[in-house]
């Protein structure tokens, strides 16, 4: 699956050269298996993990898919050693926290910043160190490691530093010895793939609260913690329809509609631009959160600004859902400030040379344009998320 | 206990025939009613937070039940005793907490030992201390510090009594004696200091007029607010002279009360329409009003007429001031049912039925009148129209509110009723 991206940049060469489609070959070098995401590319690492994950199936994704498969194989036993004598203290060890990461990351029902911590306990599982300081410092490099390799994600570096700081609290006093301390991190780490699932289902609970019947809610972006605050108002037998934004160029429109049928809620498609046409009739505007930052504000996928910005000026709640640990220490002035996440765009026919194109895959919305925050830790306004971090940092 | 049972109906009674006047007297009385099902409940040796809990949840639910949702007019009031109903069940919660802590702090090594046996060997090498801390935070509520650590119930309450109660015999055993007792005596304790809080919050909440009221300033207020009238009469005690624009509130023309009160008082007072208050809005330095509940969003439940104060006093940039008692906090947010719902009062305050009477009658016209007269009791604010929340805490940003919340309720108690919906 991983052949999508790398398969159209390939169509782009071929296609400035020829003007006819033809199918991938074997020859570019595929950014996920690099220890540093090609810039040439101009493909965010994750941004592709979110296409791998919820890519639609066609015939000839499945042969991309093959065709990456095959080249995998080739690149791994080539990747593999240069990988490890960066990251891993002793050369002799085959240990890499990226590998451990992607590993994880495959997986589609669990979050980013979930894998990046599966990784670091499994960093703690493998590590020599005997004392509580060895054991933090080398955390501290795979967790620098994982987020030098994907700048981008936000998620990933607020589950890397959330670790962190549960690893340093929980070794400053309690524990006396230091096996069994390393026991219980370890044994946190692995657990908090359920903590996070368990999340999910309180936001759930929580958000579907809100939805009442009768309700037109008005979707951006596919979110798996939205899908499931939705699957459970719907089998609790709430009426409501649901008005999808399309979401060029990722396609969540059609990916969330396809789960919404199946669940037998009403679905009706949106072209991104016709939000603020259907507006009127909406009652709510639920949306997802790549990573929640400081100010209360979040960053999700592009055109999530643009729909609170119109749904703020016809008086409609956004409300965003969002599991506690997505909570970041950013604060973005305005939406350069944020690490530049580039995904190709499909026009679908060659774009003239001399034309930029805005490739942004996400952007910032102000906490002012939020109504309400559905996490785990409760049901909060978005000035409450400086309050968390505080807590947690100071 | 039949005799409580009577007492939980009389109380219901009291609030349906409305002879309980205001959230105040209501939370009060509630206050007392709990006190008394925890003073009359008889004590295991065991798992005594839990017996005080349901039997306090019980009471609660059937307090709560004998609302039927939007049939009575003053819905509010029972937003009060579930408001009361649920900072118990905090109490309790936290009491029986800190005493299991201190028990536990207490028993320090030999409680350490005790875990290395049988149950509690997926942690080993715990020591009481952070099994302690640990326990203290599941009470808090929830947040990013406790997200990776995971405490199992079986850590709080029955711990200490089950890990000690072989081997230590009798001495243990009288230690529990005393410990139920205490439980019992520390949520009493903490029940009379509520009802106290209670009782003084108009004082605390007038002692803060000082810094709000200013000299020569002129305030805008809607209908009668026993809150308000105390603000304004503490302030013109400390000798600020300032005027005072009072909207009569109609249909029951409070404002009218409240005018003579402040006159009575010495304070310049100006009586206007209710649809005058936007043409007068210009001349006014700040709105203060009182409310029926604040919500955990910050939102404001007030009587009806008070969201278009607010709204004229956004448009001409006058700061909203509410003023409440911390006992009208409410951890639910407006798109529940039993706050969402308004409330409709009798017709006749509009309209005289003699007159109107053939517009209104249902017998005529094939059963459907032509004439229909509606009076709603209630107005939703919007907390991005309120400035300041004053309360007997302090003064508060709407943003604020959900500490408040934190700190006055648990997050299990949230749904009282068990089988709604």
């Amino acid at each position: 699956m991983w052949g999508r991206s790398a398969s159209f940049l390939l169509d782009k060469r071929l296609r400035d050269q020829h003007p006819s489609l033809s199918s991938p070959s074997s020859s570019s070098p595929d950014s996920t298996m690099d220890p540093n995401p090609n810039p040439n590319h101009g493909v965010s690492a994750y941004y592709q993990t979110r296409a791998e994950h919820h890519a639609i199936v066609s015939s000839d994704w499945l042969a991309q898919a093959q065709a990456a498969v095959d080249r995998e194989d080739d690149t791994a036993l080539m990747e593999r050693p240069h990988a490890s004598a960066a990251v891993s203290l002793s050369a002799s060890k085959p240990f890499s926290v990226i590998d451990e990461f992607n590993y994880w990351r495959k997986k589609p029902d669990l979050a980013e910043a979930v894998a990046a911590i599966m990784a670091l306990a499994a960093v703690i599982r493998s590590c020599e160190a005997t004392t509580m300081m060895e054991l933090e410092i080398e955390l501290k490099k795979a967790s620098d490691t994982l987020k030098s390799w994907d700048t981008t994600s936000i998620s990933l570096s607020a589950g890397c530093d959330l670790f962190m700081r549960y690893v340093t609290r929980t070794s400053a006093v309690e524990y006396e010895d230091f096996h069994a301390a390393k026991l219980r991190l370890i044994e946190r780490g692995e657990k908090f793939g359920e903590i996070s699932m368990k999340a999910r289902r309180t936001i759930a609970m929580l958000g579907q609260d809100f939805v009442f019947d009768g309700c037109t809610i008005l979707v951006h972006g596919f979110s798996r913690v939205v899908l499931e605050v939705l699957k459970l108002a719907a089998s609790n037998r709430k009426l409501f329809r649901i008005f999808c934004t399309e979401g060029r160029p990722d396609k969540t429109g059609l990916r969330l509609s396809k789960e919404l049928a199946a669940l037998g809620v009403p679905v009706k498609l949106l072209i991104d631009s016709a939000v603020a046409y259907a507006m009127d009739e909406v009652d709510m505007v639920f949306v997802g959160a790549d990573g929640v930052v400081e100010s209360g504000g979040i960053i999700n996928m592009m055109g999530t600004y643009q729909t609170a910005l119109v749904a703020h000026s016809m008086n409609k709640p956004v409300y965003v859902a969002a599991e506690s640990y997505k909570f970041a220490r950013l604060y973005p002035l305005d939406q350069k400030d944020l690490e530049p996440a580039l995904h190709p765009i499909d026009f679908g026919v060659p774009i003239p040379s001399g034309v930029e194109v805005e490739t942004s895959a996400r952007d910032y919305t102000p906490p002012q344009y939020l109504t309400l925050l559905f996490t785990d830790l409760g049901v909060l306004t978005p000035s409450v998320v400086s309050d968390e971090l505080i807590q947690l940092y100071l | 206990m039949p005799d409580l049972q009577a007492l939980v109906t009389d109380f219901v009674l009291k609030l349906k025939r409305r002879k309980i006047e205001g959230s105040q007297a209501t939370a009060k009385q509630t206050a007392e009613l709990l006190r008394q099902v925890v003073s009359q409940q008889r004590m295991p040796y065991t798992n005594q937070a839990s017996v005080l809990i349901d039997a306090v949840r019980a009471v609660g639910e059937q307090l709560i039940a004998a609302n039927p949702i939007g049939e009575l007019s003053n819905s509010y009031l029972f937003l009060a005793v579930g408001n009361i109903v649920r900072r118990v069940l905090h109490i309790i919660r936290e009491e029986n907490l800190s005493s299991t802590t201190a028990a536990m702090e207490g028993l320090g090594l030999t409680a350490g030992s005790d875990d290395d046996e049988g149950e509690h060997e997926d942690r080993p090498g715990l020591s009481a201390a952070a099994v302690a801390a640990a326990a203290r935070s599941t009470l808090r509520a929830p947040s990013l510090q406790t997200l990776l650590e995971d405490i199992p119930e079986s850590a709080v309450a029955p711990h200490p009594s089950s890990s000690g109660g072989d081997s230590e015999g009798k001495s243990k055993s009288a230690d529990r004696g005393s410990r139920s007792k205490k439980l019992k005596h520390d949520v009493i304790e903490a029940i009379n200091e509520l009802i106290q809080d209670i009782d003084t919050c108009h004082e605390l909440i007038s002692e803060q007029a000082v810094e709000h009221i200013h000299q020569n300033e002129v305030i805008l207020t809607l209908g009668r607010s026993r809150t308000v009238k105390e603000f304004l009469c503490a302030a013109k005690e400390k000798k600020r002279t300032f005027r005072v624009f009072v909207a009569e509130g109609a249909p029951r023309y409070q404002g009218h009360v409240l005018a003579k009160e402040l006159v009575g008082k010495g304070i310049q007072t100006t009586v206007i329409t209710d649809s005058a208050v936007f043409a007068m809005i210009s001349r006014v330095n700040m709105v203060i009003v009182g409310a029926h509940a604040i919500m955990a969003n910050g939102g404001v439940i007030a009587p009806v007429g008070i969201n278009m104060v607010a709204l004229a006093a956004q448009r001409h940039a006058v700061p909203f001031v509410v003023v409440a008692g911390s006992h009208k906090l409410c951890p639910l947010y407006p798109h529940n049912p039993e706050v969402l719902l308004n409330e409709f009062r009798c017709p006749s305050d509009l309209l005289d039925f003699g007159e109107f009477s053939d517009c209104m009658d249902y017998g005529s016209l094939g059963g459907s009148p032509l004439l229909h007269v509606v009076n709603p009791a209630f107005d939703y604010v919007q907390p991005k129209l309120v400035s300041l929340f004053i309360t007997d805490t302090g003064g508060h940003n709407p943003s604020y509110v959900y500490r408040l919340i934190a700190d006055y309720y648990s997050a299990d108690d949230l749904v009282v009723q068990q089988n709604s919906t």
